[in-house]
């Protein structure tokens, strides 16, 4: 266990927590308005793909990326259209959403590439690296912040951002109004479904972010299904967080931790065991903060 | 004259309420169908041939009508475990590691337990069915001592579940036998072989214990006190209390009940069809997943859930029909039935019918 051990384990949460920190950003806004999201993972792995299949034709960075948060943002608004317009029963929205993309990204991936499980390609490029100047060289904390991407730090960003947006803005008390009283807060002239359907199709765009960064940053490649379950690892993230962005930022940070262990051990144990261990830990986190997560409770 | 005009009315009466509960899953799956002709044309095929082709390929051809049963064997019985948990109001998305979890328990009883083989077979399923009932007994602990969210828990150990077993047939169960590349565990004696039912398919007994299952639940709900406590604890916390009923013994049972129906999918699968137990066969065929979604579409009634599970294998058996002649990718089947889905759960599509006005309902094709 020497520093460069660890500082190499750190570089790997840190990587491992931002696609679970957005989409937990997405969740937690979500409950704030009111609207338990299931269709996170729906909103994820749209994400991926398409982020992944516009790189792969255009070879532009930049417009994957705007690809994978509008494709994030189009489910959102799906999930917005069915329940919160027409009331539909939110697990069964998610989970027929969730199934729904991931037949769809295997359909497309068949379709347009002929490949079935997955696409890698040379011509595919990557999220930039960002090495910062100075602290690249310094021994420890350069290791740590070795090759993150500008989404990496964006996250932490936005999670700031909907701290300040939801708790020191009149718009933003008006969204949280939303969730707490729905009809007092339409009463006093708020667009509550309005609200609503808005703050869903944001999750979708977060959502969508995070499935780029999973798709574009780490590795570069599309994988049937490859957000494996990190949609209800969010979810519990931001229970974990009562969907508080700040409290968020630590809870996510605690799943990455749990995937960096994960791909620590993966030398020492079996693959399919370490494989286990984030979702164990998201188990024994939700129980162990089960008390003080009383009140925020996800239970239908 | 008297008692023919209440038997018309009651005729009647009986009419209205099978015509109320089928309309809203008949107007969704022929939007469903919608949706799958417009993926089709874009696809550049015409819808009408590639749905008379599928159809051909799944119903009404013997050889595909058999394929299309067994298929819904496993699918029926998640179906099953799903509306068991999710009727009681208990969100259990979990069937898929349950289903996963009790069928290697049987699997490995079965091949290493010494003993006449009728009687092995018999244990290992028991011993398969005890396992799925602790493993959806797990989640449902911790939702009772720590009030944790069922849907996250139930979710988790599908991975958890699926890994292990993983880990398991790559390793210490792996046969060695053939050129050692399939993650697979060695077969089970013939002796303890669930019968084929037709000489031409591999049609088999499995279907019968899916009906057994179908008419078990058909009797726990209608029939006993405890189907109608576990129902009143879903449709009404507050009034199962006041009535008297021990809400954590009915959640008890109903997801241990939940998770040892779901064992026997996959139980059904090994002893009938494929005699061994094979990395991701329960997982990547999807069933937990088709018959949750069977069991959303009937709106969680046992008879229905089994007819859809039926229709929605055989969506799938014609999809990989046509995805072997026209190269359609075979996830417009799952395409097709979770676009149904979506219907169910949004009612509007009902009101479309009701007043039929050709913009109306124009819309809400494109909202699909």
């Amino acid at each position: 266990m020497n520093s460069a051990y660890i500082a190499s384990v750190i570089n790997s949460t840190l990587r491992s927590t931002t696609p679970i920190l957005l989409a937990a950003l997405g969740c937690a806004i979500c409950s704030r308005v009111g609207v338990f999201n299931v269709a996170l993972e729906a909103q994820m792995l749209i994400a991926c793909f398409t982020s992944i299949a516009v790189n792969y034709f255009t070879s532009s960075v930049l417009l994957s990326v705007l690809a994978g948060v509008l494709s994030g943002a189009l489910v959102g608004a799906v999930v917005a259209i069915l329940q919160v317009k027409y009331k539909a029963a939110d697990m069964v929205v998610g989970t027929a959403l969730n199934l729904l993309v991931g037949a769809i990204t295997t359909f497309l991936l068949y379709l347009i590439f002929g490949l079935r499980g997955k696409l890698v390609d040379n011509r595919l490029v990557s999220l930039s690296k960002i090495n910062l100047p100075v602290i690249k060289d310094i021994p420890f904390l350069g290791r740590v912040l070795e090759n993150l991407t500008i989404i990496d730090y964006l996250s932490y960003i936005i999670a700031i951002v909907l701290f300040v947006y939801l708790f020191k803005t009149v718009a933003g008390f008006r969204t949280l109004s939303v969730g707490i009283n729905k009809p007092a807060a339409e009463s006093l002239g708020t667009k509550a479904t309005r609200i609503q359907m808005e703050m869903v199709t944001l999750s979708g765009a977060l959502c969508g972010l995070g499935g780029v960064v999973l798709s574009m940053g780490q590795v570069t490649m599309f994988t049937e299904n490859m957000t494996s379950g990190r949609g209800f690892i969010a979810m519990a993230a931001a229970s974990l967080g009562m969907s508080h962005p700040l409290l968020v930022i630590a809870s996510s940070l605690f799943f990455g931790l749990c995937q960096g262990i994960g791909l620590a051990l993966q030398n020492v144990v079996k693959a399919q065991l370490t494989n286990t261990l984030p979702y164990i830990a998201t188990i024994v986190a939700l129980v162990l903060f089960s008390k003080r997560n009383s009140s925020a409770k996800l239970k239908k | 004259m008297k008692t023919n005009e209440t038997r018309n009315a009651a005729w009647k009466g009986i009419a209205l309420r099978g015509w109320q509960a089928l309309r809203q899953p008949l107007v969704a799956t022929i939007f469903g169908l919608l949706v799958g002709a417009a993926v089709i044309l874009a696809c550049g095929h015409n819808p009408i041939e590639v749905y008379k082709e599928m159809f051909e390929k799944s119903f009404f051809k013997p050889y595909y009508l058999f394929s299309t049963l067994t298929r819904a064997t496993p699918i029926i019985i998640c179906a099953m475990a799903v509306g068991m948990s999710w009727r009681a109001g208990y969100i259990n998305l979990g069937v898929e590691g349950q289903m996963v979890t009790g069928t290697l328990v049987a699997t490995v009883v079965a091949l290493f337990m010494p003993g006449p083989p009728i009687l092995v077979a018999i244990i290992a399923w028991l011993a398969g069915m005890a396992a799925g009932a602790l493993y959806a007994l797990l989640p449902s602990v911790l939702t009772w001592k720590f009030n944790v969210s069922m849907v996250i828990t139930t979710l988790m150990l599908n991975y958890v579940a699926n890994y292990i077993a993983s880990y398991f047939v790559t390793y210490p169960l792996k046969d060695t036998s053939g050129d050692g590349l399939a993650l697979q565990t060695p077969e089970i004696a013939a002796e303890m072989r669930l019968p084929r039912l037709s000489s031409t398919s591999t049609f088999n007994a499995g279907f019968i214990v899916a009906i057994l299952v179908v008419v078990f639940m058909v009797f726990i709900t209608r029939k006993t006190v405890f189907g109608y406590e576990s129902k009143m604890g879903g449709f009404n916390p507050s009034f199962a209390r006041y009535g008297g009923t021990k809400q954590v013994r009915v959640m008890l049972i109903t997801m241990a009940l939940a998770g040892a129906i779901a064992s026997m999918a996959g139980s059904a699968e090994v002893f009938g069809l494929k005699y061994r137990y094979a990395d991701g066969m329960l997982s990547s065929t999807s069933y937990a997943w088709t018959g949750l979604q069977a069991a959303l579409i009937a709106d969680l009634d046992p008879v229905g859930m089994f007819f859809i599970s039926i229709f929605l294998s055989g969506l799938q058996i014609g999809g990989s029909a046509i995805q072997r002649s026209l190269g359609i990718p075979l996830e417009i089947a799952t395409i097709i039935q979770c676009c149904i889905t979506l219907f169910v759960s949004v009612k509007l599509v009902i009101r479309f019918v009701k007043k039929p006005k050709p913009a109306a309902s124009a819309k809400g094709g494109a909202q699909a």
